[in-house]
């Protein structure tokens, strides 16, 4: 069962410099439901999370995004992120001299005031920064360490997953959030994200690996090549993936491949 | 030899000669042979390889004086609450003349002397005399000779050997006078007997709305194992001069730390000059600029290794906006049989407009063979990629680049080692970058 239709991408085409990366994508996500982005380096998976951030390195040329029933690109990263919108880095940066509960709560707090709450003083804050890093098993430690600064690659998923974790967003796009994670921090992290499942909320994962699915299961699962989702499928398809690799997908056009909204029977356009 | 440019600011200085009546031979013998030297050299120009970068041709115009004693200042009450309330030792400079009623002499050890320079003069002589001029030497640049010939008066601190000072000294200047350009001279005479401690803080403020220029010279002596942190909180006025030289020797074994924060002054000039003359010494290094608008804003540092196995860390940074300029220049010199000296200096810029700019020079000179010597320097922007993370988790535009120039700053100032002394420093930096008080309220 799903929810409203919280996500809507059509014909989305995007350049970095003079290279287009993006050629006209099209994608719907419901409340309440995962999706797993999936496809060969250089298909463009990273460059659409980047684009729903409202990252500047990214040009968006034609097509829309709907977020809530709102123009999503309109708005500079940190109104999206007001309106819930939560991207997780493949390469989370490092910020040496910013503490990395201070910095979380700034975040928190200003996002309270956009949606024109109650800032959260340093007491109720603490006690919530400590219960979500109990979730994602992160060292109290860290809460006093600069942002990123020094954490292993696993570390930094982890914290990640942890600000995710407080900002609760209602769409997190979790860019490759699994590269790099050994087996345990893969399950913390997988933790992390099925415990943000809610009816009212959904989840992007950009990914290039099935195994991250069999911690996290999907709702859809679509395959990205050359720019463009080029199939889509349940969570049958990821394993399939794994058996055939995703040579098919930079070999064939995308056009004569089945098209997203055939699939699951509940992408009908409004 | 080039004739010397005379120039209102070095003649003004020059009438405004006038020794405290009733001074020791030897001194009012040594002020007029210093101003002799001034005399004969003016103020630096920028034919000299140390002054390349930095002009002192808008000082150079101007008609300076000496304001007298009870010469109408600045608004004391105020420019005192901003250095803050602390406990502790502390001495009180107004246009580089001591103000007793505003200075608190408590809280040292037995045997410890901190004295006014002039009041020690008369007092303890001959702790004076052996230091006195002897590592800022008058000969050695216009500056020094301008200072030992018009110096009003200074702090004084000696420490017999053992001694250990746990709060730190703050040393308040405080420059400005209406209705003209006044000059100060104050200087610092700091003397550590073997394995002695000590935190000694110079704060400069003054007046926004007026320019004065402030010369200072410290000389501080370092007995063996002697460990003393010398920290400079520059905030002088919009309109000052600040043009400061600070002279270490270092015994074996002993520790020194200088970090300076230049925040104020619309010309910023500060210099170290350290030689470490025993084995096993640590000299650190350290100075933050901060400047905007059209301001100059220098830290120059000579370190010699006159000896094995020590040590200099040295670390700049600057962040810059506008038209403004900073100049770095480190030159670290490592001389014959000073073998497993270990030395490195770091100059890291951060600019945040198209016209600002960094002059930086890192001098290595190493006449020994065993040794590790390096130094990094970096000039950038503020990252794209940083931003964007910071903006994608709800920060606006102007929080994420407030947020990003602090952190540039922040190892900097935690750098700052006493507590009390480390809150005054956030306190003061965040003040002047944008939005940065709203920075540590979240703190």
């Amino acid at each position: 069962m799903s929810g409203e239709v919280l996500l809507e991408i059509r014909g989305l085409t995007a350049r970095v410099g003079e290279k287009e990366i993006l050629k006209g994508l099209d994608l719907t996500v419901r409340a309440g439901e995962v999706h797993a982005i999936m496809g060969p380096n250089g298909s463009g998976k990273s460059t659409l999370a980047g684009v729903l951030a409202g990252r500047d390195a990214f040009e968006v040329t034609g097509g829309s995004v709907r977020y809530d029933g709102q123009d999503l690109l309109a708005l500079p990263p940190e109104a999206r992120a007001a309106r819930g919108v939560f991207l997780g880095f493949q390469y989370p940066v490092e910020i040496p001299g910013v503490g990395n509960l201070y910095f979380l709560r700034t975040a928190l707090n200003a996002l309270r005031r956009a949606r024109g709450e109650e800032e959260l003083d340093a007491m109720d804050f603490l006690s919530l920064a400590k219960e979500k890093m109990k979730l994602v098993e992160l060292d109290p430690a860290f809460g006093s360490r600069s942002v990123n600064e020094g954490f292993s690659g696993g570390e930094k998923k982890r914290n990640e997953i942890f600000q995710m974790a407080v900002l609760e967003p209602r769409l997190a796009i979790l860019d490759e959030i699994d590269s790099g994670l050994d087996i345990d921090a893969l399950r913390v992290v997988s933790k992390g994200v099925n415990a943000l499942r809610r009816a009212d909320r959904a989840v992007l994962l950009v990914t290039h690996y099935q195994r991250l699915l069999d911690h996290i299961t999907p709702d859809a699962v679509h395959v990205m090549a050359a720019g463009r989702i080029v199939r889509s499928g349940g969570r049958e398809l990821a394993k399939e993936l794994e058996q055939t690799g995703y040579a098919w997908a930079a070999e064939k056009p995308p056009l004569g491949l089945s098209p997203p909204q055939h699939l699951h029977g509940q992408r009908a356009r409004p | 030899m080039s004739p010397t440019s005379v120039t209102p600011a070095s003649e003004s200085l020059a009438a405004a000669f006038a020794p405290p009546h009733g001074e020791p031979g030897w001194l009012a013998e040594a002020r007029l042979a210093a101003l002799g030297s001034f005399q004969a050299a003016g103020l630096p120009t920028t034919r000299l390889e140390d002054w390349r970068t930095t002009s002192l041709a808008p000082l150079s115009a101007l008609t300076l004086f000496r304001p007298r004693p009870d010469a109408e200042g600045p608004d004391l009450k105020a420019l005192l609450e901003r250095a803050g309330r602390l406990d502790g030792p502390r001495l009180v400079f107004v246009n580089g003349r001591y103000r007793p009623d505003l200075t608190r002499l408590t809280g040292l050890p037995a045997g410890a002397t901190l004295l006014a320079l002039g009041d020690a003069i008369r007092e303890v002589p001959d702790r004076v005399r052996p230091h006195l001029f002897r590592l800022a030497h008058p000969e050695a640049g216009a500056l020094t000779a301008a200072s030992a010939a018009l110096f009003e008066d200074g702090a004084f601190l000696h420490l017999p050997g053992g001694a250990a000072v746990a709060p730190p000294i703050r040393i308040i200047h405080v420059g400005g006078a209406p209705g003209g350009v006044a000059a100060a001279f104050p200087r610092l005479l700091v003397v550590a007997g073997e394995g002695a401690l000590c935190t000694v803080l110079e704060h400069y403020l003054g007046m926004d709305d007026q320019a004065y220029l402030v010369a200072p010279v410290a000389e501080l002596v370092l007995g063996a194992g002697a460990r003393v942190d010398h920290y400079r909180f520059q905030e002088d006025g919009a309109a000052a001069f600040h043009l400061a030289s600070v002279h270490v020797e270092q015994a074996a074994g002993s520790h020194f730390l200088s970090h300076a924060l230049s925040l104020g002054a619309r010309l910023s000039r500060s210099e170290v000059h350290a030689r470490m003359n025993g084995e096993d010494g640590e000299c650190r290094l350290s100075g933050l600029s901060l400047a905007d608008g059209h301001r100059l804003s220098g830290h120059l540092s000579v370190v010699e290794h006159a000896a094995p196995r020590c040590t200099t860390q040295e670390t700049f940074k600057a962040i810059l906006d506008g038209h403004a300029r900073a100049v770095f220049s480190g030159r670290i010199r490592v001389l014959p049989g000073a073998q497993k000296t270990q030395a490195y200096q770091s100059s890291s810029n951060l600019l945040l407009s198209d016209d600002a700019t960094v002059n930086t020079s890192p001098q290595l000179e190493i006449f020994a063979d065993d040794v590790k010597c390096g130094h990094g320097g970096t000039v950038g922007r503020l990252d794209e990629t940083s931003l964007f993370y910071l903006r994608s988790r709800g920060l606006d535009e102007a929080a994420a680049r407030s947020l990003l120039i602090y952190a540039f700053a922040a190892e900097l100032v935690e750098a700052v080692r006493p507590e009390p002394l480390r809150a005054r420093a956030r306190a003061l930096v965040a003040a002047r970058l944008p939005g940065g008080v709203r920075l540590l309220e979240a703190a």
